[in-house]
C-alpha cells in the first residue's frame, strides 16, 4: 500500500530499508515519508523488526540496504536531534532525577546551570517536581518513564523516539503517561515515532498508524487517523479506527505464527 | 500528579542509623568475652603464658612498643602504605585493564589469557624475583600488594562492563556523547560499585600478601617484619599484638574506609550487585 500523502514537509524518509541479521531478514523493502511534527505509530506482529526500524532512525544500527535521511541528510550514526525512550528506561542510577535529565545537555557542553535551568522546566512539565534530587531506584515504573521522557526531551531533538514506551508500567499509571504525552506533544511540536504492539495506543495517540507485516517485515498498511488532539478515548470513532488496523494486525500476526509453527 | 514512590530510601536511611549501641556492644561482646576468658585462663595457670601470653600483657607490651620507647606505629605505618600505594596503583591499572577487556576485542585477546594463566598463582611465588629485580625496598611490597589485588579488581570491572546494557550506551550517543565523555560519564560510574566489590575482595587478598612478603623481602619496618623479627628473639607478646593490629587495621580498611566509599555511592544509589 502506498503511504498516504504527508500534509506537513518530510522530516524522516526511509527509502527501501533492507535490514538481515545473518542469515535472518527482519525487514525488507520499507519505504515511507515521515512529516515534520507528525506522530506516527509503528505496530505489528512481536518478533517482525518494528523496534530495529526505529533503532535505524536512531542511528544505532546500520541497514543493510536502503537509506534513511533525516531534513535530507543521510543517516550516520546517534545525534541529539533525534530523542530516544525505551521501555526499560534506562536510566543513570548513579545520577539523581536532575541530573539525570541535564545529562544530555552537559555531554553537549552546555554550562551546568543554564542545563539545570532547562531540565527543571521538562521536570516540571512531566510532573516530576519534587523529584529532583531523588535516586532513579527510588522511583516507581511511571517515575521512571517520566524521567526517561523528560531527559529525552531537555536537549531539545526535533524527533522523540519511543520503543514500545508503556510495556513495563501498570494499565493506571500508563493512561496517565499517555494523557501527558499527548499534552507534552501538543506542546514540544515534536516529530515522533512510536513503537507499539498495542492497536489502542496507536490508534489513540498517533496522526498515522503504519502496520508492519510478518518477518521479512515489510509495511502492510498505512492508516491516517483523521481525529483532532487532544483525543478522547471513548470516542467512537476511534473504535471504528480500532477495528480497522486490529484487522490488518491479526492477518499477520496469523501468518507470523503460522511461520513460526512451521519452523 | 502524584504517584506511589517505592519507601527504599527511608529503609536504607534506617539502616544507617541502626542504634549505635547495638553496634557497639554486639562486637564487643563477641570479642571481649573470649579475651576474658584468655585473661582467665592465664591467670589460674590452665594454659602457657609463655605461648599464651595473657591479653593484658600484650597489651601492656603493645603500648611500651608504641610509647615513649617503640616502633609499633611505624611499623604499621609503613605497612598501610605499603598497602595503600599498591591498593591504588590494582585500582587504576586493575579498572583500566577491566574496561579494555569489557569494551574492545583487543583488550580481551591481548589480556585475558595472561590474566586466566596468572591468576592461580600464588602471589608470594613472585617475590623472590621481584626482590632479585628490585631489591629490598618498599618498591617490592608495594608490586606484591598489587599483584594480589588487581586481579579481583580486574575480573570485578569485566563483569560490571558486561553487565552494563547496550542501551545505555545508546541513550549517551543519542545525547550527542564523545567516546570521553562516555568513558568518565557513562562507563566508570558504571562499574564503580564492581569497582568497590573488587577493591574490598582485592584488599583481603593484598592484606594477607602483604604480611607474608613483609616476612620474606622487607629489611625493617612493617608488621610482617615486626612478627617475624619477634619470632627471632621469641617475644610473643609482641607476635600477639602485631596479629591483633593487623586485624584491627583490617578491619578498619575493609569497613570503615571501603565502607563509607560504598554508603556514599552503592547504597546511596540503591544499587545492589550482583556476584
Amino acid at each position: 500500500m502506498a503511504p498516504a500523502a504527508s500534509t506537513a514537509r518530510p522530516k524522516i524518509v526511509a527509502s527501501d530499508i533492507g535490514m538481515a541479521f545473518g542469515s535472518v531478514t527482519a525487514i525488507e523493502n520499507v519505504s515511507c515519508s515521515i512529516g515534520e511534527r507528525e506522530f506516527v505509530s509503528i505496530i505489528g506482529p512481536s518478533g517482525c523488526g518494528k523496534s530495529t526500524f526505529l533503532y535505524l532512525i536512531a542511528g544505532f544500527e546500520k541497514a543493510t540496504s536502503g537509506q534513511i535521511a533525516i531534513d535530507g541528510r543521510a543517516i550516520a550514526g546517534p545525534g541529539p536531534d533525534r530523542g530516544i525512550v525505551f521501555q526499560e528506561f534506562v536510566l543513570f542510577p548513579w545520577r539523581t532525577v536532575l541530573r539525570n535529565v541535564t545529562l544530555g545537555l552537559e555531554m553537549q557542553k552546555v554550562p551546568l546551570d543554564e542545563a539545570v535551568e532547562k531540565a527543571r522546566k521538562w521536570i516540571r512539565m512531566t510532573g516530576l517536581s519534587g523529584f529532583e534530587d531523588a535516586y532513579p531506584s527510588t522511583l516507581s515504573g511511571g517515575m521512571k518513564q517520566r524521567v526517561a521522557i523528560a531527559r529525552a526531551l531537555t536537549y531539545e531533538p526535533g524527533i522523540l523516539l519511543l520503543d514500545e514506551p508503556f510495556g513495563a508500567l501498570d494499565v493506571q499509571t500508563k493512561n496517565y503517561v499517555i494523557r501527558d504525552l499527548q499534552d507534552l506533544w501538543v506542546e514540544a511540536k515534536k516529530t515522533i515515532v512510536m513503537v507499539t504492539h498495542s492497536v489502542r495506543e496507536a490508534v489513540l495517540m498517533a496522526d498515522r498508524v503504519l502496520v508492519f507485516g510478518a518477518r521479512p517485515s515489510r509495511i502492510v498498511a498505512d492508516v491516517r487517523i483523521d481525529l483532532p488532539h487532544p483525543r478522547d478515548a471513548a470516542d467512537p470513532m476511534l473504535k471504528a479506527y480500532q477495528d480497522q488496523v486490529t484487522s490488518v494486525l491479526s492477518a499477520e500476526v496469523d501468518k507470523s505464527m503460522s511461520v513460526e509453527r512451521a519452523r | 500528579m502524584t504517584y506511589p514512590v517505592a519507601a527504599k530510601a527511608d529503609d536504607m536511611r534506617s539502616r544507617f542509623n541502626l542504634p549505635l549501641s547495638m553496634s557497639v556492644i554486639r562486637p564487643v561482646v563477641s570479642i571481649g568475652a573470649p579475651l576474658l576468658l584468655w585473661e582467665a585462663a592465664v591467670r589460674l595457670g590452665w594454659i602457657d603464658a609463655f605461648l599464651f601470653p595473657a591479653p593484658s600483657a600484650i597489651a601492656a607490651t603493645m603500648w611500651r612498643q608504641t610509647w615513649p620507647d617503640g616502633d609499633l606505629l611505624l611499623h604499621a605505618g609503613r605497612s598501610l602504605y605499603r598497602l595503600l600505594a599498591g591498593m591504588a596503583l590494582a585500582i587504576v591499572i586493575g579498572t583500566a585493564v577491566g574496561i579494555a577487556i569489557g569494551m574492545t576485542r583487543w583488550g580481551r585477546a591481548i589480556f585475558k589469557p595472561i590474566i586466566s594463566a596468572f591468576m592461580p598463582v600464588p602471589t608470594l611465588a613472585w617475590t623472590p624475583i621481584l626482590l632479585l629485580a628490585i631489591g629490598i625496598d618498599d618498591r617490592t611490597t608495594i608490586v606484591v600488594v598489587f599483584i594480589a589485588a588487581s586481579f579481583e579488581v580486574i575480573y570485578n570491572i569485566v563483569s560490571g562492563v558486561e553487565m552494563m546494557s547496550r542501551k545505555v550506551f545508546w541513550v549517551a550517543r543519542s545525547m550527542g556523547a564523545s567516546p570521553s565523555q562516555i568513558f568518565w560519564k557513562v562507563i566508570l560510574p558504571g562499574v564503580t560499585p564492581y569497582l568497590i566489590t573488587g577493591a574490598k575482595l582485592g584488599t583481603g587478598y593484598a592484606w594477607r600478601a602483604l604480611i607474608a612478603a613483609e616476612m620474606l623481602a622487607a629489611s625493617s619496618y612493617g608488621l610482617g617484619f615486626m612478627i617475624y623479627d619477634a619470632s627471632e628473639y621469641m617475644t610473643m607478646e609482641v607476635i600477639y599484638g602485631g596479629i591483633a593490629l593487623i586485624a584491627v587495621l583490617g578491619y578498619f580498611i575493609e569497613n570503615v574506609l571501603l565502607g563509607r566509599i560504598e554508603a556514599a555511592t552503592v547504597e546511596k544509589w540503591g544499587i545492589q550487585v550482583e556476584r
